[in-house]
């Protein structure tokens, strides 16, 4: 059951979404104060980045929970769900960002290139993560986000979750191999997966000397550069889908029902 | 909504289409009319014909050989790992082709061929050998043979001519006065143009340091060495101090007509290149990528135009098979992840290619040839007779510090046969029946039943060597022997060889060795599809001059000496 505001219409609805309004200041210091302990926990007691990453988004993650349930409030749970897939996934997208400054910016080695939070660059974490997008996006299309770019979105996250479950399926395969072989603490993490470098697409019998083998990147990219692309492209399709529906959602008359 | 559908169409219609829409890569034209051919110098050309081919069965059949590479002690450990090298060629010029097999514990191997595929064994009582060629060192017109060591330089045993019954040559152990570096890898030919055999050698530090301990530290002589030929002797030449060699190849990069020194190196050394620059050799950085760790070394017109490519191996699992994957990555993961992000050095094959520019290009990934395990000798071979070159890889890796968690410490793998298309890339050929599990070193490839086709000889580590006799069907061919007696290079190391055919220039050159530590024959073999027109063979001598032989025949051994 959704609740519709007299909001004005917006030019711009995501901002106004997005808009922390008389939370600013708490979110704001929220931020700073996290980032700070982040830096001290780095700078005295030699805590790892992830580390700190993590404990700076658990500050901001209170004010942040404080918004969502005034968009609630405010909106109706469709809206306040888009405004979190909205809000994390734009992390999401910011730690693969992160990453590809660390490996084509800062020139650290491929395995040092994990992002601000390295612990959670793991092959379940990437499978969980982008199974929960599309099913919240499912939810969203149901809920009346229906437009072009939602469909796109929609397709484009099953794409990039089934290529995670391939990556998936072969992580536990080998894993389960290195068991066999009395490994414990030797990981399959990081395997190449459908597309780039040493992928399926550049490795298959089936794929031999097709013309999209000479394509740059599809089948020559490191993992590293796949996943930052597959997520600028999920991240770009859901903030063009979430405008487009919420211009739509607050240019409509007010209603309570 | 059905716009919606309509759109869902258009994206799941991309998807299909990327994984159904085959175009090859375009076919490469290859000349078809005959060249014309400057002046020449005069040969004699005498012909034989090949044996009637056996019944084909469309794959290789296997033979066990009567030699066995063995490591000291029970258990393989670095960097007897490495295993030892196979020369191929006609040591006593009955026409039948000859193997010399090198050995870590114990002597080396010659097998005179007898024909139909049987040898007869003797032993050269020459241990820890690496690396094997069968060259005319001194000119005489015999050929010797030649071995690098684990620690030591190279050792020559001498053909001196007949034994008392006449039957075979008789061999003495030499060794070259002034080749006194240790050599783990090396390669004769006519590099200065001096019209004798120069010789360029490299250490592999690594084992050196591993044998020597603390004395390599002060030792002299580690590196890469260029001998030239001078009168009886050699004047050596230091190029580098320092080598991790297990490859090396008198390849012409700068494109200047002349042999330049391609040294593979192991580890994250980066390979070491030298050309020409008037009499001198400056170092020069002829590629922008590479093998990280550079085992074997190769070169072959693999589309029949341009210039040759050269083909560095390297390790790189060849299947995306789960149990493959599991059996390397604890090791990948035991190994040191320091290389800068901007090195040249790729852990993969690297097939270089020059470009419209003259540039070299990796095109191991577009050509299908990057992957092919933990890779030990490839050498390209027109395997199938079809007028373009194949490629066949040995793998596998015995090592008590690196597999530790495997059975008997080994990397099993199955050795790898890459088939040309003829359209620009390679695909893997299972059914050849190339795929011995046996962990392969040493590889080499040669006509040895004379029936046309390229048999292969592998030296495997702790197993039996293995003979692949080629029983593939279909195409013809023509063999060529070259021979300069008038020269101190009698066998013509370095001539380029071109057969013209209605299907295009093939072109080969003689050459002592390449691959990993194997040496080839001087016997030059030309595959060709039934039915293609033969034109002409042009030679091009070491000297630069040229000789134009026509009225050629199909399935043909022919005797070119100048």
């Amino acid at each position: 059951m959704s609740v519709r505001t007299s909001s004005s219409p917006s030019r711009f609805p995501l901002l106004t979404l997005l808009n922390p309004g008389e939370l600013t200041p708490v979110l704001v210091v929220a931020l700073l104060l996290g980032i700070l302990v982040g830096v001290l926990q780095m700078a005295w007691m030699g805590w790892p980045l992830w580390a700190a990453s993590a404990t700076a988004l658990g500050v901001v993650l209170a004010p942040a929970t404080l918004k969502w349930r005034a968009d609630r409030r405010r909106y109706g749970v469709l809206v306040m769900v888009l405004s979190v897939l909205v809000a994390a996934q734009t992390f999401h997208g910011l730690e693969h960002l992160a990453q590809w400054i660390q490996y084509h910016i800062l020139d650290w080695p491929g395995s040092r290139s994990s992002g601000l939070i390295s612990a959670a660059n793991a092959e379940w974490v990437h499978f969980v993560w982008n199974w929960s997008v599309v099913l919240v996006v499912i939810y969203l299309v149901r809920g009346g986000m229906r437009n072009g770019w939602a469909w796109l979105l929609l397709a484009w996250s099953v794409a990039h979750a089934l290529e995670h479950t391939y990556m998936m399926v072969r992580y536990l395969q080998v894993n389960w191999e290195l068991e066999k072989l009395g490994f414990q603490t030797v990981s399959a993490q990081g395997l190449p997966g459908i597309f780039g470098r040493d992928g399926w697409l550049a490795r298959s019998a089936l794929t031999q000397g097709v013309w999209y083998c000479q394509v740059p990147g599809l089948t020559t990219a490191p993992r590293l550069d796949i996943h930052f692309w597959w997520n600028v492209g999920e991240t770009a399709l859901l903030l063009i889908a979430a405008h487009t529906f919420l211009r739509g959602w607050f240019n409509r008359p007010a209603a309570n029902s | 909504m059905s716009s919606h559908l309509r759109l869902l169409a258009l994206v799941s219609g991309c998807l299909c289409g990327l994984l159904v829409g085959c175009s090859q890569i375009a076919p490469l034209a290859g000349r078809v009319s005959p060249p014309r051919v400057a002046a020449t110098v005069p040969v004699q050309v005498t012909t034989a014909p090949l044996a009637a081919p056996p019944t084909c069965l469309n794959q290789f059949v296997p033979h066990t050989l009567p030699h066995t590479t063995r490591a000291h002690g029970d258990a393989v450990h670095l960097f007897e790992s490495n295993g030892a090298g196979v020369a191929i060629n006609d040591l006593n010029g009955d026409g039948l082709q000859d193997i010399v097999l090198a050995n870590l514990d114990g002597p080396a191997t010659l097998l005179w061929n007898l024909g139909d595929l049987n040898f007869r064994k003797e032993s050269l009582p020459d241990e820890d050998t690496r690396a094997v060629n069968i060259v005319d060192v001194d000119g005489d017109g015999r050929l010797d043979i030649v071995f690098t060591h684990r620690t030591a330089s190279v050792s020559l045993w001498r053909n001196a001519g007949p034994d008392a019954a006449g039957e075979y040559p008789r061999f003495v152990r030499e060794t070259l006065p002034t080749v006194l570096a240790p050599a783990y890898v090396m390669a004769w030919g006519d590099v200065n143009g001096a019209g004798s055999l120069d010789l360029v050698t490299g250490s592999y530090d690594a084992d050196l340091s591993l044998a020597l301990g603390n004395t390599f530290l002060f030792s002299q002589g580690a590196g890469v060495y260029y001998y030239a030929r001078q009168g009886d002797g050699f004047v050596p030449q230091r190029l580098s101090a320092q080598s991790q060699a297990l490859a090396v190849a008198l390849y012409d990069f700068s494109g200047d007509g002349r042999p330049d020194i391609v040294i593979g190196n192991d580890f994250d050394s980066p390979d070491q290149t030298w050309a020409h620059e008037g009499d001198a050799w400056v170092s020069r950085v002829a590629f922008s990528q590479t093998a990280h760790s550079t085992m074997s070394l190769d070169w072959g017109n693999i589309d029949n135009q341009g210039q040759a490519a050269l083909l560095a191996a390297d390790m790189k699992p060849y299947s995306l098979d789960v149990n493959v994957i599991a059996r390397w990555l604890p090791m990948m993961a035991s190994m040191p992840h320091s290389l800068p992000k901007h090195d040249p050095q790729v852990m993969e094959n690297v097939l270089q290619i020059r470009d419209s520019q003259g540039r070299f290009q990796n095109q191991g990934v577009n050509r299908g040839v990057d992957a092919s395990g933990w890779s030990w000798s490839a050498k390209f071979g027109d395997l199938d007779n079809d007028g373009f070159l194949d490629l066949y890889v040995v793998n596998g890796m015995i090592a008590a510090e690196l597999f530790g968690y495997l059975p008997n410490n080994e990397l099993v793998e199955e050795n790898q046969a890459f088939r040309n298309t003829g359209q620009g890339r390679f695909v893997r050929a299972p059914a050849w029946g190339l795929g011995s599990t046996a962990s392969g070193r040493g590889m080499s490839m040669a006509d040895l039943d004379n029936d046309g086709t390229l048999d292969i000889v592998v030296n495997n580590l702790q197993s039996p060597s293995q003979l692949f006799e080629n029983r593939l069907c279909g195409g013809s061919s023509l063999e060529v022997e070259l021979a300069w007696p008038a020269s101190r290079n009698t066998r013509a190391l370095g001539a380029q060889v071109e057969l013209h055919t209605s299907m295009g220039t093939l072109t080969r050159d003689v050459r002592s060795g390449s691959g990993y530590l194997s040496g080839d024959t001087a016997r030059l073999h030309f595959g060709f599809p039934d039915g293609a027109t033969l034109y002409s063979l042009t030679v091009r001598w070491p000297d630069g001059q040229t000789s134009l032989i026509d009225g050629l025949a199909a399935h043909t051994r022919l005797f070119i000496t100048r």
